[in-house]
């Protein structure tokens, strides 16, 4: 059955989706452990359908500041994906890669910015790599734009690309440990819903 | 001071009289639009998401700049105020991300033309605006006197 909108996946169909959610985030880790040098772990994915004021409280509140790095996504398969960093995660990468921190994101500078970029665009990659062999998708990726600013305007970037087909946002994605820690960073793949039809198709769950 | 901030959802709207204060939080590419009635003082505080509604059935009115706006004037006027007298302040549109070759649309953009063309399409008078840019910002409506304060991260606050 062709989906109309995020809320009719059953069981089997968020299960597979998660599936994705823990190799893409697996994969993500990984990168992440090699570019910092330390063991980073996934917490369990998670495949999450939210209402739009939902998503917002999910994400830790509207104002709060965050670093995102967006990547669009184009080919068999069209979405958004981001990658929230919020202080802790942003210095744990500073600290690993310029053995520094900041206080605050207005002490970034170029240098921190670009580093920054590039580990969200590594993971996003790596967890795009793994879903295209995964599935057998070609998926192009644009180059990935930043954002330091409230987390909640981040995150209506991908509800307000697909707000004209659904009332919901549907992220696949997980947490990361560090040292036994929540590292709060977040990796989230919207895709839009005919992509999500492609996509299940594909994986061999949606007879549609 | 007491709290007694009525806090407007995405896609949603909220009305208060004579005092209180409307607030809605991280308007990205979304806009804020504040409508006032000074002599009865009602005012009405919506958060839209997109210039146009194209759904079939239009459920959601409130996520969207032509419903959005026409459905609260309504409502206002069912309350008492008169379309002659309401003035409308707006805050939003912005540009969250820079893509480069962008085939992501600037949805914000087009937000800030629709409310300008709903805007004069319901007669209302548009009195101030803060809109576009590459800043998130925080929309404080205050009922009882007809003022917007606008909250954006690495600026000073800003009132219209």
């Amino acid at each position: 059955m062709i989906k109309q909108d995020y809320s009719e996946l059953d069981a089997l169909e968020l299960d597979t989706l998660r599936e994705i959610g823990s190799i893409g985030s697996g994969n993500a880790a990984t990168a992440l452990s090699d570019m910092l040098g330390q063991p980073i772990r996934i917490k369990s994915p998670e495949v999450r359908i939210m209402e739009y004021n939902e998503a917002i409280e999910w994400i830790g509140g509207p104002e709060k500041i965050t670093a995102g790095v967006m990547v669009k996504l184009g080919g068999q398969i069209n979405g958004i994906m981001l990658s929230v960093q919020q202080l802790e995660f942003t210095n744990l990468v500073l600290k690993s890669m310029l053995g520094k921190t900041v206080e605050d994101y207005i002490e970034l500078g170029d240098m921190e910015k670009s580093v920054l970029v590039e580990v969200g665009n590594i993971m996003i990659s790596t967890f795009i790599n793994a879903l295209s062999s995964l599935a057998d998708i070609n998926i192009e990726l644009t180059v990935p734009a930043f954002a330091v600013d409230m987390q909640g305007a981040i995150l209506t970037v991908p509800m307000a690309e697909y707000g004209g087909q659904s009332d919901y946002i549907m992220t696949i994605g997980g947490e990361y440990l560090y040292e036994g820690k929540t590292v709060p960073c977040k990796l989230l793949l919207s895709p839009d819903i005919r992509s999500l039809n492609t996509l299940l198709r594909k994986l061999g769950v949606n007879g549609g | 001071m007491v709290d007694d901030n009525l806090k407007v959802g995405i896609a949603d709207m909220k009305m208060a009289k004579a005092n209180g204060q409307l607030v809605t939080y991280a308007l990205g590419s979304c806009i804020g639009i504040c409508l006032y009635d000074p002599v009865i003082r009602l005012g009405a505080l919506i958060h839209i998401m997109l210039p146009l509604n194209m759904e079939t059935g239009r459920k959601n009115t409130m996520k969207y700049a032509d419903t959005g706006l026409r459905e609260t004037i309504k409502q206002m006027e069912a309350k008492g105020a008169a379309r002659s007298r309401i003035v409308a302040k707006i805050a939003g549109g912005a540009k969250m991300f820079e893509v480069n070759g962008a085939s992501l649309g600037n949805i914000g953009q087009r937000n800030i033309e629709s409310v300008h063309m709903n805007l004069k399409k319901e007669q209302i008078r548009l009195l101030n605006e803060d809109v576009g840019g590459t800043v998130a910002r925080t929309l404080f409506f205050d009922v009882s006197t007809g003022m917007c304060n606008v909250r954006s991260y690495g600026k000073p606050e800003l009132v219209m």
